[in-house]
């Protein structure tokens, strides 16, 4: 690119254009002729045309009837002899990816929702045979599972302790509270600095959550050990244990 | 909150159902198996008594009513003669042996008389048990007999009665909710 083009002065060009009537004259004859042959030429194409037109509809008009009833009743004898010697299963399990096929199914479909719409969950509910449901739950297991997440021993203690439980530990508390106003003062007679020691032997059946009988042995225990005389309290027998 | 779920897995695990809240009021908790003290016990002893007491009158009405078969009333007077009832000294009498039968019974069954029952303590010996019947026998026996070795529960260490000192029994805070039941364990 030179100098003188970007100088964008001398680059430019301009194009006068200027119209001036031209003088009538006569077409002469041969021009004439080659305009009648081109419009009979082109009229006879567009009749030719048209023509066809008309004779294509007749024809599919006056065929298709015929043609269609010979094909339907054709078409299913044909389609059904080739299904008879062709294993279409067979063919559909070798050709198709059915996996794909499902597998892309199930991609587009919202099997919830369709679900949910059009099946009557409650019709397929009462057709379930509950029985056998039930048969297979494991109800007891269920039920010691609510009985020990509701904290029976619980709610045992509070329906009992509205009437006489409510009586029953308030006297043992009012017991209890004298019993320790009376060894008070009585440690304090005696000079007794280090209180009392009262700790005994034995698990209370009031932890064990359950009235058992793990203390001692059979309270009907009618067993040689009771008809020898072999009581658990011997009179002047072994000497305290020492802690 | 355990689901169903992990519930199952730990029973099949072979853990057992564990009950952490045992039925009883938290300010009794601490003090479940130690000794009970003089107002406790004395306040047991004072429940059965009355209840001995109350056998012992009912006792005399039967007997006051079954005379009226063996010898007809012919006045007022003679209804309510002295020789209808038992002599005073036969009812007491009387009152002893039903006391030291109904001790011996419930310490050796359940370790508890309904006085014990409710103001909740258990009587066991020496290795935490309940007493058999010999021990209670003689444990309600001495009870009965001498009353005034309750008293030293007030200045002993380890709130014992004289009995309990002997016999080396333990009378335990023990507060069931209910009336305990006397299960019978299976024998193999």
């Amino acid at each position: 690119m030179t100098d003188d083009v970007s100088d964008g002065l001398t680059a430019r060009q301009e194009v006068v254009l200027t119209t001036w009537p031209a003088a009538h004259q006569p077409a002469p004859a041969a021009r004439t002729l080659f305009d009648v042959v081109a419009s009979t030429v082109g009229l006879a194409t567009q009749a030719a045309v048209t023509i066809a037109v008309v004779v294509e509809h007749s024809v599919s008009r006056a065929v298709a009837t015929p043609v269609n009833a010979a094909l339907d009743r054709m078409v299913p004898v044909i389609a059904a002899a080739v299904v008879e010697r062709i294993d279409l299963t067979d063919l559909v399990i070798r050709q198709v990816d059915l996996g794909a096929v499902v597998t892309r199914a199930l991609d587009d479909l919202d099997l919830t929702s369709i679900v949910i719409d059009r099946v009557d969950i409650d019709a397929v509910v009462a057709k379930a045979d509950m029985e056998a449901i039930i048969d297979r739950v494991p109800v007891i297991d269920l039920a010691n599972y609510v009985v020990d997440e509701i904290d029976l021993p619980q709610i045992i203690r509070d329906s009992t302790s509205g009437i006489a439980g409510d009586v029953m530990n308030g006297t043992r508390r009012q017991a209890l509270g004298a019993d320790r106003i009376v060894s008070g003062l009585a440690d304090r007679i005696v000079f007794r600095r280090r209180g009392r020691k009262l700790d005994a032997p034995g698990e209370p059946q009031s932890l064990g959550g359950r009235f058992r009988e793990d203390l001692g042995g059979d309270p009907y225990d009618g067993g040689p050990d009771d008809d020898a005389g072999a009581g658990d309290v011997r009179v002047g027998e072994a000497t305290e244990p020492v802690p | 909150m355990t689901t169903f779920r992990e519930y199952r897995s730990r029973i099949a695990a072979g853990s057992e159902p564990v009950h952490d809240q045992p039925a009883l009021p938290s300010y009794a908790v601490p003090i479940q198996g130690e000794r009970a003290g003089f107002v406790t016990r004395a306040s047991a002893a004072i429940i059965d008594v009355v209840l001995v007491f109350l056998v012992v009158l009912g006792t005399v009405v039967a007997v006051w009513m079954l005379s009226f078969i063996v010898q007809p009333a012919t006045s007022q007077a003679d209804a309510f003669a002295g020789d209808r009832v038992p002599r005073v000294g036969a009812l007491i009498a009387y009152g002893y042996v039903l006391n030291v039968v109904y001790w011996t019974v419930g310490w050796a069954t359940g370790g508890r008389t309904v006085g014990n029952l409710i103001l909740g303590v258990r009587v066991v010996n020496f290795r935490g048990e309940r007493v058999r019947w010999a021990g209670a026998f003689v444990r309600a026996l001495f009870c009965t007999l001498f009353v005034p070795g309750l008293l030293w529960v007030i200045v002993s260490g380890t709130n014992r009665s004289v009995q309990d000192v002997v016999l080396r029994t333990s009378v335990i805070h023990d507060w069931v909710v209910g009336v305990p039941g006397l299960t019978r364990k299976e024998h193999p």
